[in-house]
Parts: C-alpha cells; sequence; structure tokens
C-alpha cells in the first residue's frame, strides 16, 4: 500500500509551550483514519502542520513521499492535499458554483499568465455542479453563502476540497455545529467517498460517528500520540478510555 | 548637549502625538476605522482655545471648553458618520472621514477666515532653565506635565473605577465584554468622547506653543497620527504611546542629522515603513 | 475649443490614472494610500527624458518601466504587512516620495520641473492619445475581470487565506496587480507630465493620493465604468465649480462624504440598485 502521508516524529513549541511532542502517523492509499483526542490534544496544531500554516521544531511530513518542509500553503495545495475547515470559510461575494468551480480550475490558476490567456469557464462550471450534486446540495449550487444554513456550506467546504482532486482529504471536524440527523448524513456522505477510493484524514470530536465509519483511529492526548490502530482494539485500550473518561470527570 | 535638547524637544512634540493618537486609537479599537476626522477636532480645540482665552484671559477655562465642545462634536460624528456605515468594508469609512475632514477645514476657513488667529495677551511665555544654556518655555513645561497628568488619570480611572475597569475590557476585546454585560455603546460614545476632548487639548496646546491656530493646521496630525497608531501596532494603547514618544525623539533627530534627505513627514513614514517589515503588526501589536 | 480639448485630455489622463488604481484596489482588493507616488515616478522619467530629447513616444514605455519597478517594491511590502497596516504603509509611499523628491536637485526639488517639451503630436493628437490608451486599458481591465485571473483576484479580494487553499499562489498575484497598475500609472504620469507641462512634488503627494482613490471608490470599487464614469466627472468637477469658487471644495467634500453616506457602493450600486428596482416600479 502507497504511503500518501506520513508524519514522523513531529513537535511543536509555542514559546515555552509544548502543543505537539513526537506524533507519528502514516496513511495509506484509500485509507479513511479517525484522528480523535480530547480537548487541548493539539489536533488543530498538528492539523495546522500538514498545512503549512505552523513550523514544527523537529521532525517531517511527507506528502507521498516528498518533504513538504518550507512549502507555501499553496504549493501543497497543489502537491494534493486538500483541506475542508471546522470554520467554513466560503468566498462570501461568489455563488456556491463559483467557490467550486474556481477549485476545479485549479490548472488555469496556476501562474498569473496562465489565468489571463484563458476566459471559459463552462467546463468548470459542469465539473462543479457535478461535485455539489455528488455531496447533496446541486440545488442550492447558484445561492450565495450569506443565504444558507451552516449544513450546506460545510458540504460546500467539502465539495471544493474535493474539487482541487486531493491525494489526501483533510476534513477538520465536519460534524461539528450540525444536529445529529445532518451530522449522520455528513458522516454518511465521508464514509461514501472513502469507498470510492478517496484517501481521508478525518479530524473529529463526535466520537460515535467516527466510530461508526473509520477503520482506524489515530488518538493524542496531551499533545502526545496515544493509541494508532484498528478502530476496535483502540477503543479497548486502557489509556485511551482513561483520557476520555478522565476529560469527562 | 545638543543631544538632550534635541531629546527634550523629542519628548514635547511627542507627548503632543501622544495626545492626538490616543483617540485615534481608541476609536481604530472598537470599530476599526481609520478616524482621520480626528484632525479636525484637534483644528477644532485650538480655535476654540484662542477664542476663549481673549474673551476671558484664562487659559484653564479654554482648555475646558476646548474639552468638552470638542468631546461632544466628536461624539456627534460617531452617531451621524460613523455608526451607520459600520456594515460596511472599512475604506468606505476612510473615504468619508476624509470627506468631513476637508470640510471641516473648509469651514474654519471660512468662518474664521484663511490667515489664522493669535492670542492677544499669550500666555505661558516665560522661559526656566533647566541647567546651564539650557532652557524650556512654559508653554513646553505645561505640554510635557499636562500630557502625563491627563494619561495618568485615565490610566488610573481605568484600573481603579468600576466603569473604567469595564471600559478597558471593552477596548481589549468587544465581543467577551458584551457578553459579560457591558453597553457596547455607550463605550463607543465615552471613546469618541475621551478621544476627542484630548485632541482638542492637544489643539490649545500647539496653538499656545505656535501663538498660531491656522484651518490648515491639523493637516499633519491628520496623517501622522495614523501612523503613530499603525506603528503602536493598531489598537493598542501602550503601543500607541510608545510610538508617539519614540516619532517625537526620532523626527527631532532626524531633521537635524538627515533633514538634508529627507523631510520631517518622510523621516516619519521611513521609520515606520522600516518598523513594518520587521515588525508587520507594528512595535506591540499581536504577531 | 482649446478649453474643451483642456478638459477632455485631463478627463482622459484622470480616467487612465483612477483604472489603473482600481486595478490593484478594486480587483486584487489592496487599498493604497499613495497611488499618486507612481503617477509622480512615471511623470518625472517622461519629463526628464524628453527634456534630454527623447522622442515623447519613447518615453511612455519607460514611465512605465520604472513606475513597475517602484511598484514591485510597494507590491512586495503588500505581502508582509495587510490590510490597515498595509493602507497606512503605502500612504508612507507617498510621503517618502514627495519627501525624496523634494531633495532631489537633479529632479528639481522644491521648485520642480519646468520646460518640458511639447510632444510633436499637437493638441488634438495628445488629446486622441490620451482617450486611446485609457479605452484600451478600460477594455483590457474588461477583459482582465472576465478570465480567470480576474476569478482569481476576486478571490483573494474576498479571502486571501482561502485562496491559498485553493492552491492560489497568492504572492505572485499580488505582485502581478502590483505590476500592472503601476506601470500603467506610470504611462498616465507621462502623459500628465505633457498635459500640464510643469512639474511640482506636491502634485503627487497624500492629497492626490486621497483624489484617486476617492474616484475609484465614489465609482464603486472594482468597476470598469463606474470608475471611469467617477473619474471623468470627478477630475473636472473642481472646475465646473468655478462659479462658487470659495465653497469648492467644501462642496465637493460635502459630495464625498454623502455619497459615502448614502451610497457607499458609488455610482455603479446607485445605478444597479435603480436597474433592479426600476422594471418593479414600472411593473
Amino acid at each position: 500500500m502507497a504511503e500518501i502521508l506520513s508524519i514522523e516524529d513531529v513537535t511543536v513549541r509555542f514559546g515555552g509551550v509544548t502543543a505537539v511532542s513526537g506524533a507519528s502517523l502514516s496513511i495509506g492509499q484509500g485509507e479513511l483514519i479517525g484522528f480523535i483526542g480530547p480537548n487541548g490534544a493539539g489536533k488543530t496544531t498538528l492539523m495546522r502542520v500538514i498545512t503549512g500554516v505552523v513550523q514544527p521544531q523537529q521532525g517531517r511530513v511527507l506528502l507521498a513521499g516528498r518533504d513538504m518542509a518550507n512549502w507555501s500553503v499553496s504549493r501543497r495545495v497543489r502537491a494534493g492535499l486538500a483541506l475542508a475547515q471546522q470554520i467554513v470559510q466560503p468566498l462570501h461575494d461568489m455563488s456556491l458554483l463559483e467557490n467550486v468551480t474556481l477549485a476545479v480550475g485549479m490548472r488555469h490558476t496556476a501562474s498569473p499568465l496562465l489565468s489571463l490567456l484563458h476566459t471559459a469557464r463552462g467546463r468548470e462550471q459542469t465539473v462543479a455542479r457535478e461535485l455539489l450534486a455528488r455531496v447533496g446540495i446541486g440545488d442550492a449550487a447558484d445561492a450565495l453563502p450569506a443565504t444558507l444554513p451552516l449544513g450546506f456550506l460545510k458540504r460546500m467546504e467539502v465539495a471544493r476540497a474535493l474539487a482541487l482532486q486531493p491525494k489526501l482529504l483533510l476534513l477538520d471536524e465536519p460534524l461539528a455545529g450540525l444536529n445529529q440527523q445532518e451530522a449522520r448524513a455528513m458522516a454518511d456522505l465521508i464514509a461514501e467517498l472513502s469507498r470510492q477510493g478517496q484517501t481521508i484524514l478525518l479530524i473529529e470530536h463526535n466520537l460515535r460517528e467516527v466510530i461508526r465509519i473509520c477503520p482506524t483511529l489515530y488518538v493524542q492526548d496531551n499533545g502526545k500520540p496515544l493509541a494508532f490502530g484498528q478502530t476496535q482494539q483502540v477503543m479497548a485500550d486502557p489509556a485511551v478510555r482513561r483520557a476520555y473518561l478522565g476529560a469527562a470527570a | 548637549m545638543l543631544s538632550v535638547e534635541l531629546f527634550v524637544q523629542g519628548i514635547v512634540q511627542g507627548s503632543i502625538y501622544a495626545l492626538i493618537a490616543l483617540g485615534l486609537t481608541l476609536v481604530y479599537g472598537l470599530l476599526r476605522i481609520l478616524h482621520v476626522a480626528h484632525a479636525a477636532l484637534f483644528t477644532l480645540g485650538a480655535y476654540i482655545g484662542v477664542l476663549v482665552t481673549n474673551q476671558t484671559g484664562s487659559l484653564p477655562l479654554a482648555l475646558a471648553a476646548a474639552a468638552l465642545f470638542a468631546g461632544f462634536v466628536g461624539m456627534a460624528i460617531y452617531k451621524l458618520a460613523y455608526e451607520p456605515l459600520l456594515s460596511r468594508p472599512p475604506y468606505i469609512a476612510l473615504i468619508a472621514s476624509i470627506a468631513l475632514f476637508i470640510a471641516s477645514e473648509e469651514i474654519y476657513r471660512i468662518t474664521f477666515g484663511p490667515y489664522g488667529l493669535s492670542f492677544v495677551d499669550p500666555p505661558l511665555q516665560g522661559q526656566i532653565q533647566l541647567f546651564s544654556g539650557f532652557y524650556l518655555k512654559h508653554g513646553e513645561v505645561l505640554v510635557i506635565g499636562l500630557s502625563v497628568t491627563l494619561l495618568g488619570l485615565l490610566a488610573w480611572l481605568s484600573s481603579s473605577t468600576r466603569t473604567g475597569i469595564a471600559w478597558r475590557a471593552t477596548v481589549t476585546d468587544p465581543e467577551i465584554a458584551q457578553a459579560c454585560g457591558v453597553n457596547i455603546q455607550s463605550v463607543r460614545y465615552l471613546n469618541f468622547f475621551i478621544g476627542s476632548a484630548l485632541a482638542a487639548i492637544a489643539g490649545v496646546l500647539v496653538a499656545l506653543l505656535n501663538n498660531l491656530v491656522e484651518p490648515t493646521m491639523g493637516s499633519v496630525p491628520s496623517y501622522k497620527a495614523l501612523a503613530i497608531i499603525v506603528l503602536g501596532g493598531l489598537g493598542s494603547i501602550r503601543g500607541t504611546l510608545l510610538a508617539a514618544m519614540a516619532l517625537g525623539v526620532i523626527e527631532a533627530f532626524g531633521t537635524i542629522y538627515i533633514g538634508r534627505m529627507l523631510d520631517r513627514d518622510a523621516i516619519a513614514f521611513a521609520f515606520l515603513i522600516a518598523v513594518l517589515m520587521v515588525r508587520p503588526r507594528g512595535l506591540l501589536g499581536a504577531r | 475649443m482649446a478649453y474643451e480639448i483642456t478638459l477632455l485630455t485631463t478627463m482622459a489622463i484622470s480616467v487612465l490614472f483612477a483604472l489603473s488604481l482600481n486595478f490593484i484596489s478594486g480587483f486584487c482588493g489592496q487599498i493604497s494610500l499613495g497611488h499618486a507616488a507612481f503617477l509622480g515616478t512615471g511623470a518625472y522619467t517622461s519629463a526628464l527624458l524628453t527634456k534630454a530629447s527623447v522622442p515623447f513616444l519613447l518615453t511612455l514605455p519607460l514611465a512605465a518601466m520604472t513606475a513597475a519597478l517602484l511598484g514591485v517594491l510597494v507590491g512586495l511590502t503588500s505581502l508582509r504587512v495587510r490590510h490597515d497596516f498595509l493602507a497606512i504603509t503605502t500612504m508612507g509611499v507617498a510621503f517618502l516620495f514627495v519627501g525624496i523628491v523634494r531633495q532631489q536637485d537633479f529632479l528639481g526639488g522644491e521648485i520642480g520641473v519646468s520646460g518640458i517639451p511639447p510632444t510633436g503630436l499637437g493638441r488634438v493628437g495628445f488629446l486622441i492619445l490620451a482617450i486611446s490608451l485609457a479605452a484600451a486599458f478600460a477594455a483590457f481591465s474588461l477583459y482582465v475581470r472576465r478570465s480567470w485571473m480576474g476569478f482569481v483576484f476576486k478571490s483573494i479580494a474576498d479571502n486571501e487565506d482561502v485562496a491559498r487553499l485553493l492552491g492560489i499562489d497568492v504572492p505572485r498575484y499580488k505582485l502581478a496587480a502590483f505590476v500592472v497598475g503601476t506601470a500603467v500609472a506610470g504611462v498616465a504620469g507621462a502623459l500628465y507630465a505633457h498635459h500640464f507641462r510643469f512639474l511640482a512634488p506636491d502634485s503627487f503627494g497624500f492629497i492626490e493620493s486621497v483624489s484617486v482613490l476617492a474616484m475609484v471608490i465614489v465609482g464603486g470599487i472594482g468597476s470598469v465604468w463606474g470608475v471611469a464614469f467617477a473619474a471623468a466627472i470627478l477630475s473636472v468637477l473642481p472646475l465646473m465649480f468655478q462659479f462658487v469658487n470659495d465653497f469648492k471644495l467644501l462642496l465637493y467634500s460635502a459630495l464625498l462624504f454623502a455619497m459615502m453616506r448614502f451610497s457607499p457602493d458609488g455610482v455603479a450600486g446607485l445605478v444597479r440598485r435603480f436597474l433592479v428596482t426600476g422594471p418593479r416600479n414600472r411593473g
């Protein structure tokens, strides 16, 4: 199985605080891995290391075998990384369709000169419509983001990330803020994408849905890796139970 | 010896900058508006200062009148000009503010004439000798003394009274303060009042130092104060005070030593750009 | 007739200048309060060259190049500082430009540059050149807005962090916007120099920078037609208010304020609202 992403012994410190310490994780082609941990576990920080917003003091992150150190965010995206963010950030002046179309057209947007030489958007719009339909919001394609509820925007984020045809899809708390029914539908969508062969790293608080759809789990607590393996085994691990029950108590 | 003199001159100028720029920081902290028209209140204060002094002969009365009147005009500007524009992109309020400022200069020119006003009997014209060969005008002593007193008073009020603490909390983090039950609207009015009053007092002090009030005397402060709050870190009160003093001193030395290459304004902005290249969010801005 | 030609030439140069700022601020969302510095760079370059007997038409590309060179420098700062910090940094550029030019003898210092030779095109020829350049850049702007470049600019103006996440190399696009916008401002400067035949450093300072930003915003930021219209009108408005000479600046500023207060999306917004509500009123 080809390695898509491997995180090797990553440590991040902010001033005197160690946010992530010695994190290691690898994701193979077509895998769906759930990344969980109690609040303050350093999930967001590790995610930012992957996208390149935060630089680690130690360790490496490899995408398809290439070290991404010092790569800009846009370069990582072009190399095959895509992110759907926890806090949805649609481009507000554009319809959902335009939001996704811009991502589909990444071939045209690779450099200013290329972008200047192309005007036609028809083909990209067709693909974008298909993607919006695939995540279940095809009807809202022409609406502006401000007029839509959160559930739609969360799905748009996923469609926009898929539009980049990523080797690895990073989903940062895609269920957060959704009601139980919406969360379940979104989880089903993620499972479906995985079945279609998409490699996914899912960072999520909603333990029930994560356990339901993810065959593999990676658990982090207090910035340190706690467990990594098959979902059933990880959830049976006393250390994991303690971290969660401890956090709940 | 020259360097001490330049340093003191820099502190005098820096104190004036601090009084003007503080109000701008208060406005920016709450509304994210670059309030160029703030300098209109500086000029207004100067006119009121000269007019009241000439009528009554009392400088303290003039200072109080200038502060009060400008304070209320500042509140009116918020209500009539900025409040309706808060939901718009910030450059809309910026252009509106610049328009207000130009209009104010024209109103002063049309009302008071283009050549300016002076004190009939200029107060505080004496000098004191600090040490041999080094004199300080009474007016300059007043500038430093009054700035320190007013800013100290503000610091004390904001740390030891209930209203003051609520006010400071709001300036630091409007959203959290609102969640804690602070009435944001009244804090905004208060900020405009305090900021405008301080700018007006700075206006009276400058009128005193130059013995002249002109319609265009606000044009330099209008942009210089913006440079100062950006230098300080936009919204940081301590940063603003630090930047005001630093700029005052750097300009004082700069005009002597590199004045041949760059004029005063250019020195200020060269310094600003240099600082921003190293610290893109200003001296004390959040990283 | 001579007066009308002067008026029209002034309008055409202002339209070109305002559209050049619209490219940076309207399309790419980078607000600049120092755009007059690039007008000045082009104006001084062209004036000094024609005084040294270089043919006027040849100075146009050279003026564009020097202005764009300065534009790249300012563009580089825009990669480091953002939003209001950038606005004030660009304002600093205007003051630095004036401050430096004032102290340089070879640029005429405080006195400025006079005796700029005529272009050899004649007044009408020069007017036609100015109008053609303004029209050509307006057409180019309209094209860019339809292209993928315009699409990318719109995303950067909206939220540059999101643009990065969509694989867009934001710094390169910002620099491209600065290069195009400042080069065209340089060309406008070359026209300016040979229209007025006299340059003073203060003509390229903060006030001029604010006036051109006001043209862009009054027109409706990003709208090519709106900005061209506003630039044409606002550039000659003070002349039209000549009959109320003493109050012309007051009137100008009052209009500007009223526009921001009651129609913040500019002339383009006014027209759009009219077109939207118009048919409903009729029906």
